[in-house]
């Protein structure tokens, strides 16, 4: 069964077209990792998956319901991160926990307390003087505290240290596959997704360029590094290339296909090269080689 | 639902706690001044210049109600404007107009408390001093200052939660306008033939701020 359900989402902001005829769809129990550069429509599609915006065309579906009118019940279910860890930074720990736990009939609050007791913050401290990384577990405390089904991280990397992202990404995948939650995230730090997704969504200005198993993905997506013996020969438009990305003789070609495929198709075009070369790549260097570098 | 309250106090408690120094302080200055006028010239003069020179005792608390109105209502809304933490308010398990109704009873509500307070001084520091002859007029002429009070906290309010710039001043322009209405100079008890209609008028803005919520909830930008 679908967790989420985008149908046919297109959205614009006056003239400018974010995207159109967008569909997609995050089954439960798997962690969706939604990538994409800036101004392809993370965030609007994060906002209108949380019902503060409303699309032109298309909706969106949480448990069955429209997004744009998400039932108090339904609401219950999902827990929400707003990007840079946005909390209210006027109360302490104390109080916040305090104020959560009234909407929350399941409200369990020893993983809250759990990771409080690993900040090295006084009781009365107020949010608003703790460190970003110190932020993010608050409020990531408080959402597992609700103990939602659905999660939906809306780049919660932003602002952490390593240790603190790390911190982030292990407690939250192992709370995920523990407790069979559902988790939708964005995150401009693309490594931290490889340690934590399961499905990869990738975004390009206006459409998707890939929707898979991560591990589907990262096996079948291919960077070949190849040098060319006559740097001004060019590679022709083809049907196997996803992206090419070409520096004085050095090609990096980008592909859903098999070496020997690639081999064929350079001999046929008459393209000579000196060194030939498949590069293990990581979710970054897939994500660039499937966006480009510009 | 506590809960909601709960937050409500935290944010507003301090301009709370200022306003009632404040109008403690206002109305302990008026009926010290007015002892004072009475005891140092003689008390017939002094009734004289407040019923037909206009010169009444209250007119310190004309921007009282205001500022205090002015004061809640900042406090409660503008901390959920910074990064627009209004999202997490929307967020909460609770119909996004009961949660805004919510705030806003709450905010009004403290509000009105902190006003029945002040007129409880008010009208036993002035039955010290005057007859009911003076004491009446003199209520109808602060009513509408502390409705402009009320109607200035749901004016700021529904301008703090507008997410577009533009409607932000158009609002502003237009609050502003609507509540000098409140405090416009009027002969004592001058206020009487309106009060009814400045009285449903407040009524009728404490609900605008849901417009400003359904944008927000539909992205305008």
């Amino acid at each position: 069964m679908n967790a989420i359900e985008c149908r046919n989402l297109t959205h614009c902001y006056g003239k400018k077209m974010v995207y159109e005829n967008l569909s997609f769809n995050v089954e439960e129990g798997t962690i969706l990792g939604l990538l994409g550069k800036n101004g392809t429509g993370k965030s609007t599609t994060i906002n209108i998956l949380n019902g503060f915006l409303q699309p032109k065309e298309g909706e969106c579906l949480i448990y069955g319901e429209n997004t744009q009118n998400l039932s108090p019940k339904t609401k219950r279910r999902i827990g929400f991160l707003i990007e840079g860890h946005i909390q209210y930074t006027f109360m302490n720990i104390h109080q916040i926990e305090k104020f959560y736990s009234g909407f929350y009939p399941a409200w369990n609050n020893k993983p809250y307390w759990d990771l409080m007791s690993k900040l090295k913050v006084t009781p009365k401290q107020k949010i608003s003087t703790m460190s970003c990384g110190q932020r993010s577990q608050v409020a990531l405390g408080l959402i597992l505290a609700q103990d939602p089904d659905l999660l939906i991280l809306d780049d919660f990397s932003m602002g952490l240290d390593p240790g603190y992202r790390r911190l982030f990404i292990d407690y939250l995948r192992e709370y995920a596959k523990a407790e069979n939650k559902t988790i939708f995230v964005t995150s401009h730090i693309i490594q931290d997704m490889e340690r934590l997704i399961d499905d990869v969504l990738i975004m390009d200005y206006g459409r998707i360029l890939a929707q898979q198993p991560l591990s589907s993905f990262m096996n079948r997506f291919r960077q070949f590094n190849i040098t060319l013996k006559v740097e001004e020969a060019v590679i022709p438009q083809n049907d196997l290339s996803v992206n090419i990305e070409k520096v004085k003789d050095k090609v990096e070609f980008y592909t859903y296909n098999e070496e020997s495929e690639v081999r064929s198709f350079l001999n046929s075009s008459n393209i000579e090269y000196t060194f030939f070369e498949e590069k293990k790549m990581t979710l970054e260097d897939a994500f660039i080689g499937l966006t480009s570098k510009y | 639902m506590k809960s909601i309250y709960y937050k409500e106090w935290i944010k507003i408690k301090r301009v709370f706690s200022a306003s009632l120094v404040l109008g403690i302080l206002a109305l302990s200055f008026i009926f010290i001044k007015v002892r004072h006028d009475i005891l140092f010239s003689d008390a017939a003069g002094y009734w004289y210049s407040f019923l037909f020179r206009g010169s009444p005792y209250y007119t310190l608390l004309r921007f009282l109600p205001l500022v205090t109105g002015l004061g809640i209502a900042i406090a409660q809304y503008f901390p959920e404007t910074v990064d627009k933490r209004i999202k997490l308010t929307f967020h909460l398990p609770v119909r996004e107009n009961e949660i805004l109704i919510r705030m806003h009873f709450f905010g009004a509500a403290s509000l009105t408390a902190l006003f029945v307070l002040f007129y409880t001084i008010f009208i036993t520091g002035s039955s010290i001093f005057f007859p009911s002859d003076i004491i009446v007029p003199a209520l109808i002429s602060i009513t509408p200052w502390f409705l402009g009070g009320l109607a200035t906290y749901f004016m700021v309010a529904l301008i703090l939660l507008e997410p577009v710039l533009l409607y932000r001043v158009l609002f502003g322009i237009v609050g502003a306008g609507f509540v000098s209405f409140f405090s416009l100079r009027a002969g004592i008890g001058g206020y009487k033939p309106i009060l009814i209609t400045l009285s449903a008028l407040t009524i009728l803005v404490s609900v605008v701020i849901l417009f400003s919520g359904y944008r927000f909830r539909k992205g305008e930008m």
